[in-house]
């Protein structure tokens, strides 16, 4: 690392903070994923800190640090805030060189990102206010139905019936779950259906954004197959997912971060 | 040179809604509240009244909300709670237009809940572009005029010619200062523009005349501003009651350079038209405006005024404040945005609830949409 200048983006979003370290080469050297929590700041920092440390740097070693995320004018640390679509695009677009469109799904939003052949943004669509077609609403059923948010995406996939979810809203749509078990249906049969349920949401804005293929998909709830599987069909497309989907605005942000200082 | 005190007069009324037009009143002017700016406020000014153009309050509506439906749009609650709650004891009348089923309702839920105000209902043909379209209006107009000789007295021509000629000149300075505002972007920001427009509404149009110009002058006087590089937005759409909507478009890091709302350009932008009777040269002259999404035109497309704007403006691209629940607007909105994409000029749609303060995720869009404007101009 001699020498080497090093960059940080960090992604505070409603359920988790990301942050990413990279070298000058856009290498991740280290990277985080912790509870937001009700401090933004505190929540932020110590996000950055613990990623410094898994990079063995300082905690003071960036040349510079770009924000994002719902919380990304809260970050102390920061040389300036870039929203969420801008972070994505650039983190999807390094990830998966060949990709003209991002779907991301995080805690609280979900977002159709157009790129055009440059991997510049073209178009975006953001979910309304609710929650259905978010992280969340996997969060409510998952504690619902009393099983580990990672354990999610294997029952889904075991699913071989989904059931239909009808209601878009998380709150009915939790009575809808709560008559399925009553009706003894099986466990991952719905927990199918409502992979497939938050999967067609999102497609109303990946069609409103009018989005084609190649895809990659981001945020926390691409870690869900179930989800993926059912994106994909209604895509009629495979969908690039990255090892860590999780941290690729933070991964942007650094990729802006290294950007900014070069061009300073 | 910094043209703040030029445009304090203005935030002064626009900062305490109602006091110009209670003052007024308590000086002994009459005082007829509109909604539209189809309505002939050439007209009311003649017969010797303060027009004020009521565009709600921003706040909660719990009063409207026991009346109308959960899909009624944001200006119409916003309206009528500010009646149910008494805001307005000072109006001589209520002159409603006939744009939308919703507002029909409203004039007549103002009508039974506020007993003692008189509530003029005036009728606009659809269609704007016939002969037909333009008897009908003005027979309308005679109407309405009879209505308020009940209760000022007679207006005579001469006054309706008088209130065309002020009108005229001010829809002039207006478009003057929105040519200067657009060439010069930051000198003013649109928030103050917008302030600038929303005291026209309460103003004695005279008075309000007599402010422009000074600023004008004051504008002219300072000569021109460099352009700072921000992106260049032109804002589309109806109402913007609250000038928070424009602020965070600004604090997202754009100049918003031009308008096509109906509380903004959209009300300057038409000349006179000769007439053989004074209220024939009104009809004729709001019936040749662009049309608002309440009414047609047979040949003309919604968007291709919006078109000429943006490009006049030399704006980058359009947010429009889309306000929830405007069937009119929703309708024009695809046809626009259509005109637009054909043009090449990105547009970000934001649905609004006009009397609410923008939610946070609306700024990360507007914040977004101006990144990408940024990233489209590097090569």
């Amino acid at each position: 690392m001699s020498g080497d200048r090093l960059y940080a983006g960090v992604d505070v979003g409603s359920a988790t903070a990301k942050a990413v370290w990279i070298n000058s080469a856009g290498e991740t050297l280290g990277s985080s994923v912790i509870p937001s929590g009700g401090n933004l700041a505190d929540a932020a920092t110590r996000c950055l800190r613990l990623a410094a440390e898994r990079a063995g740097c300082a905690p003071d070693a960036a040349a510079c640090i770009v924000a994002t995320g719902y919380g990304r004018e809260r970050v102390p640390e920061r040389s300036r805030a870039v929203t969420e679509i801008t972070c994505h695009a650039r983190g999807a677009r390094a990830l998966f060189s060949e990709a003209r469109c991002v779907i991301d799904i995080g805690g609280q939003d979900s977002k159709a990102i157009a790129l055009d052949d440059q991997g510049r943004v073209l178009r975006f669509e953001m979910n309304d206010k609710c929650a259905a077609g978010t992280g969340r609403f996997l969060e409510v059923m998952a504690h619902l139905l009393e099983i580990d948010l990672d354990d999610l995406s294997r029952r889904a996939l075991a699913g071989t019936s989904p059931v239909a979810i009808s209601s878009t809203c998380t709150v009915f749509a939790e009575s809808e779950v709560i008559s399925h078990l009553a009706q003894n249906q099986p466990v991952d049969d719905i927990v199918a259906g409502l992979c497939r349920s938050i999967a067609s949401r999102v497609y109303g804005l990946v069609s409103r954004a009018r989005l084609t293929p190649p895809a990659i998909m981001t945020g926390g709830v691409a870690r869900n197959q179930g989800v993926v599987k059912a994106m994909e069909a209604l895509l009629g497309s495979p969908i690039h997912v990255p090892e860590s989907p999780q941290t690729v605005g933070a991964y942007g942000a650094a990729l802006i971060a290294r950007d900014d200082n070069a061009s300073s | 040179m910094d043209l703040s005190q030029w445009i304090a007069p203005f935030e002064k009324v626009t900062g305490d809604y109602y006091a110009y037009a209670r003052e007024a009143a308590e000086r002994g002017r009459k005082v007829a509240g509109y909604m539209c700016s189809y309505a002939p406020q050439e007209l009311l000014y003649a017969a010797g009244y303060l027009p004020v153009r009521i565009l709600g309050r921003i706040g909660e509506t719990n009063r409207a909300d026991e009346l109308l439906q959960a899909f009624s749009c944001s200006f119409a609650r916003s309206v009528l709670d500010s009646a149910l709650e008494g805001e307005w004891p000072f109006l001589s009348l209520v002159m409603f237009s006939h744009t939308c089923d919703t507002m029909q309702n409203v004039a007549d839920l103002w009508r039974a809940h506020t007993p003692g105000t008189e509530v003029l209902i005036v009728s606009v043909p659809s269609r704007t572009d016939s002969e037909a379209a333009v008897r009908y209006y003005t027979a309308e107009l005679e109407r309405i005029r009879k209505a308020l000789e009940k209760q000022c007295g007679p207006i005579p021509d001469e006054k309706i010619n008088e209130a065309l000629s002020l009108y005229r000149e001010h829809r002039e300075a207006m478009r003057e200062l929105y040519g200067l505002h657009a060439a010069n972007p930051g000198r003013l920001t649109g928030a103050q523009m917008m302030h600038v427009n929303l005291a026209a509404f309460l103003m004695d149009r005279a008075e309000h005349l007599e402010g422009v110009r000074n600023l004008i002058a004051a504008f002219n006087a300072a000569g021109a501003q460099e352009p700072d590089g921000r992106p260049r937005v032109f804002v589309a759409g109806s109402m913007c009651r609250h000038t928070a909507f424009i602020e965070f478009m600004e604090a997202a890091g754009c100049r918003v350079v031009g308008d096509d709302l109906c509380v903004g350009s959209r009300s300057y932008a038409f000349a006179d038209a000769d007439g053989d009777t004074p209220l024939e040269a009104i009809a004729r002259a709001y019936l040749a405006r662009t049309p608002c999404p309440a009414f047609h035109h047979s040949t003309r497309q919604p968007g291709d005024a919006l078109v000429e704007a943006v490009r006049r403006d030399k704006a980058q691209g359009v947010i429009f404040l889309l306000t929830s629940f405007c069937d009119p607007a929703a309708f024009d909105h695809v046809p626009m945005t259509q005109a637009l994409e054909k043009a090449g000029i990105p547009a970000l749609t934001l649905s609004v609830e006009q009397h609410r303060e923008p939610p946070e995720q609306l700024r990360t869009r507007v914040a977004a949409f101006v990144e990408m404007l940024q990233g489209s101009a590097t090569p």
